[in-house]
């Protein structure tokens, strides 16, 4: 008898041990990533010290370039770290590899370019210290210890997912470190039972609450009022249901039926309560590739149901991953740069997403999407931040005036996502007009304005 | 002869009011969700399609057991390789017909898997073969965590297409018969579990090998004693355990999107059903999967469907505690005579 509890015990002990595992993310992996940051992050992102002789260079914008040519320190000055984990690996990777690529991207410019210059007319090359949070919080948080503590980087760009983000969020909070997330949930940036701001953090990607808004104006439009939510079973997910909860009840949509599902998911009993609860349309809060594998199945059973995706699907891979057919006629909030070429020319992104388009896709040779831009606007306020750092801090000291200045000095700063105008209240700023609204179109995101709708 | 008919009695009269136990609240929930005949058909009919492929899964399981006593928990990266292999040999250039070049790469999948599988089994679990039980099972976690970490090496993170078999397409042909979905990939997931389920019932009955192979997991000194070498049973089982894992997967990509980590969910199920068939029984391991499939789905269907992951480990511990020899099996459990036999 005893031996038979033993055994038992064993295998609920290694059930145990894999499924933890699996609750957050593959663990294939997590003594590696120190190792593999190690070896990977000098080669991607040693700063090349700009030769002094080397003039032509383009200027970084930060400084006058007559200045920056004459002042240049031959012997350059102290260098800057950001450090930079996307989910590079993981359920969060097809959000964090094009953060990746935009990453290496800022990378090799800022090689070009030999650093930044600040104004005490010194020029400090930039490294960017690249880690893999693997989409698990454990291993995010320990790389994020491993930056503060034995990189000392001035400025942490971390979190593909809103659920890696909040469990690095009371790490640099801990240490007093400006930090900036690429993932959505407006709790990262504000503490949702205080209302308070969260001093350290900020984010560069759209709340999913305004992404509920373009939703519940869409289903208003088209005379939807009773809708099904399918949220996959991560914090993005969670924050999708919650924030339709609060758009669509303004807009009197009635959520009848809503429930979460699991990504590796092989049947999804959910599409039998949808049928039988008489929605009129679902909304889908997932990314790819979980939000393609619920449109299948969505698509199998209801052929001709409408499906609204939340921000988090504006790539590619989500198209590709369920197919041109099944995809056709979805339709999602998104941010401008999957549109950037039919922007009116007052536009005040225009020129910046023109140019980041270019680039990405000239370094990629990948069609551009939202997650990059999440990269883009975040690793570039940081750059802009250390770019006005004056000489003779020390690291403390520089941390919190990187903080002070993406609080207090970041004004209709044109992003990738939107116009920044970021203040002591508002660590994010943007909202319903940075968003727009795509449809899939022969398997390709196009602009679907309001006045289109049908 | 009084006794055994109380007994048998008392068996049924338990059998019904576990079966009373489970299905008054699914009945009850469901018609609070106005579901009809329909919708609980369509629960099981989903529920079955997922089964079959923790059916194939766990006749892995059960293979190895039967023949060395340890749980695989590498299988799960059998079913992986199946399918990642299968997807990569797809996408080569190839002037083949489509339909050709997707069985020759299935073919070449499930071999290059077994040989992995019989590479592992000389590589990790030979040289430790005097260690106990535990060890061994250890190793094998091991073996997955590192497969997992190398399919990442090689495939990146990203998910891939797998078209399915009847199309050749990404978009399956889906019939839809009295109001029933069934997606074609269906039948071929239930058509292999079956192809696979008598292939290995006529090569444990009827060849040699396989009686061998038998004799071993009834005793393994007495089959040595008779002269059936325990370690080439053992080399054996894992490639055979491989090739129906890789099959397992193959057939399971095209209604998922594979990538680098699917084996951990998929074989952790499959442990499940096979510890529900008993451990030690192929059919016992196909019933169990099937079973798995059947309630977890329907239970999810009438509940939260968020938590069906949950009714799958619910149903292990439960398992476990209660009937730890398996729905089929008798007497003394697999685990214990496992345990046994090292002592």
């Amino acid at each position: 008898m005893y031996r038979k509890l033993n055994t038992v015990f064993v295998f609920v002990t290694i059930l145990a041990v894999l499924l933890a595992a699996c609750g957050g993310a593959p663990q294939a992996t997590t003594v590696a990533p120190p190792e593999q940051a190690e070896t990977t992050a000098p080669e991607e992102t040693e700063p090349v010290v700009l030769e002094p002789t080397d003039t032509q260079a383009p200027e970084p914008t930060e400084a006058p370039t007559e200045v920056a040519t004459e002042a240049v320190d031959a012997q350059g000055g102290e260098t800057y770290k950001i450090g930079f984990a996307p989910a590079i690996t993981g359920p969060g990777s097809s959000l964090g590899a094009p953060e990746h690529a935009t990453g290496q991207l800022i990378a090799e410019q800022l090689n070009e370019q030999g650093g930044i210059v600040g104004p005490d007319d010194v020029r400090h090359p930039v490294e960017i210290v690249i880690y893999d949070t693997e989409t698990n919080p454990d291993v995010a948080v320990s790389v994020v210890r491993r930056m503060i503590e034995e990189d000392n980087v001035q400025v942490v760009v971390a979190g593909t997912t809103t659920g890696i983000s909040m469990a690095i969020v009371p790490i640099v909070t801990e240490a007093e470190v400006p930090y900036i997330s690429m993932a959505s949930s407006a709790a990262i940036v504000m503490d949702p039972d205080t209302g308070e701001t969260r001093t350290w953090a900020f984010k560069t990607a759209q709340d999913n609450f305004a992404s509920a808004q373009w939703q519940a104006q869409y289903l208003t439009d088209l005379g939807l009022t009773q809708v099904c939510h399918l949220s996959e079973n991560s914090g993005y997910g969670a924050d999708t249901l919650a924030q339709a909860e609060n758009a669509f009840g303004e807009a009197g949509i009635e959520i009848v039926y809503s429930d979460s599902f699991e990504r590796e998911g092989t049947e999804f009993p959910q599409v039998i309560n949808v049928q039988t609860s008489g929605c009129q349309a679902v909304v889908v809060g997932a990314i790819p590739p979980a939000s393609s594998n619920i449109s299948i199945a969505l698509r199998d059973a209801l052929p001709d149901i409408p499906i609204v995706h939340g921000h988090g699907t504006c790539n590619q891979e989500h198209i590709d991953l369920m197919g041109e057919a099944v995809a056709e006629g979805m339709v999602s909030p998104c941010g401008k740069v999957m549109v950037s070429e039919t922007l009116p020319d007052d536009d005040p992104q225009k020129d910046v997403l023109l140019q980041y388009v270019a680039d990405y896709t000239e370094f990629t040779g990948e069609p551009v999407n939202t997650f990059g831009g999440h990269g883009w606007d975040a690793l570039m306020l940081a750059v802009n931040a250390l770019g006005s750092l004056t000489g003779d801090l020390s690291l403390d000291e520089q941390r919190a005036a990187v903080r002070d200045y993406l609080e207090n000095e970041v004004t209709d700063w044109p992003g990738i996502s939107g116009v920044y105008n970021l203040s002591p209240d508002d660590h994010f700023s943007l909202g319903f007009d940075s968003l727009t609204f795509v449809k899939v179109e022969g398997g390709k995101w196009v602009f679907y304005p309001p006045d289109q709708w049908e | 002869m009084n006794r055994t008919r109380s007994d048998n009695l008392l068996r049924t009269a338990r059998f019904v009011a576990v079966l009373l136990l489970f299905a008054i609240p699914v009945v009850y929930l469901g018609i609070q969700r106005n579901y009809g005949v329909l919708q609980f058909a369509q629960l099981a009919l989903d529920g079955l399609r997922g089964g079959a492929i923790y059916a194939l899964i766990a006749m892995g399981f059960v293979m190895v057991f039967n023949v060395t006593g340890i749980i695989n928990f590498a299988q799960g990266a059998f079913v992986m390789l199946g399918g990642m292999l299968t997807v990569t040999f797809y996408q080569m250039e190839s002037s083949l017909p489509d339909r050709l070049h997707l069985i020759a790469s299935a073919v070449l999948a499930v071999i290059i898997t077994t040989l992995i599988g019989i590479l592992i089994e000389r590589l990790t679990i030979y040289p430790a073969r005097k260690s106990s039980t535990l060890t061994l099972i250890i190793i094998t976690v091991g073996v997955y965590i590192a497969m997992q970490g190398l399919g990442l090496l090689v495939w990146g993170a990203k998910a891939y297409v797998f078209p399915a078999f009847t199309t050749l397409a990404m978009t399956d042909h889906v019939f839809r018969w009295f109001g029933l979905v069934i997606k074609a990939q269906s039948f071929w997931i239930w058509g292999s579990m079956i192809l696979v389920l008598v292939l290995l019932a006529y090569f444990f009955e009827r060849t040699l090998l396989g009686k061998a192979m038998r004799a071993c997991s009834v005793n393994r000194h007495g089959a040595r004693l008779v002269g059936i070498g325990a370690e080439r049973m053992s080399l054996l089982a894992f490639g055979m355990a491989a090739a129906v894992g890789a099959i397992g997967g193959i057939v399971v990509s095209p209604i998922l999107r594979p990538s680098y980590d699917m084996g951990l969910s998929l074989g952790l199920k499959g442990f499940v059903a096979a510890i529900l068939g008993g451990l030690v029984s192929t059919p016992g391991a196909v019933l169990g999967g099937l079973l798995l499939g059947f309630l977890e789905n329907v239970a999810a269907g009438v509940t939260k469907a968020g938590m069906k992951d949950i009714y799958a480990f619910i149903l292990l511990i439960l398992t476990l505690l209660f009937r730890p020899q398996g729905l089929l099996g008798v007497g003394k459990t697999a685990v214990e005579s496992s345990s046994e036999d090292q002592g």
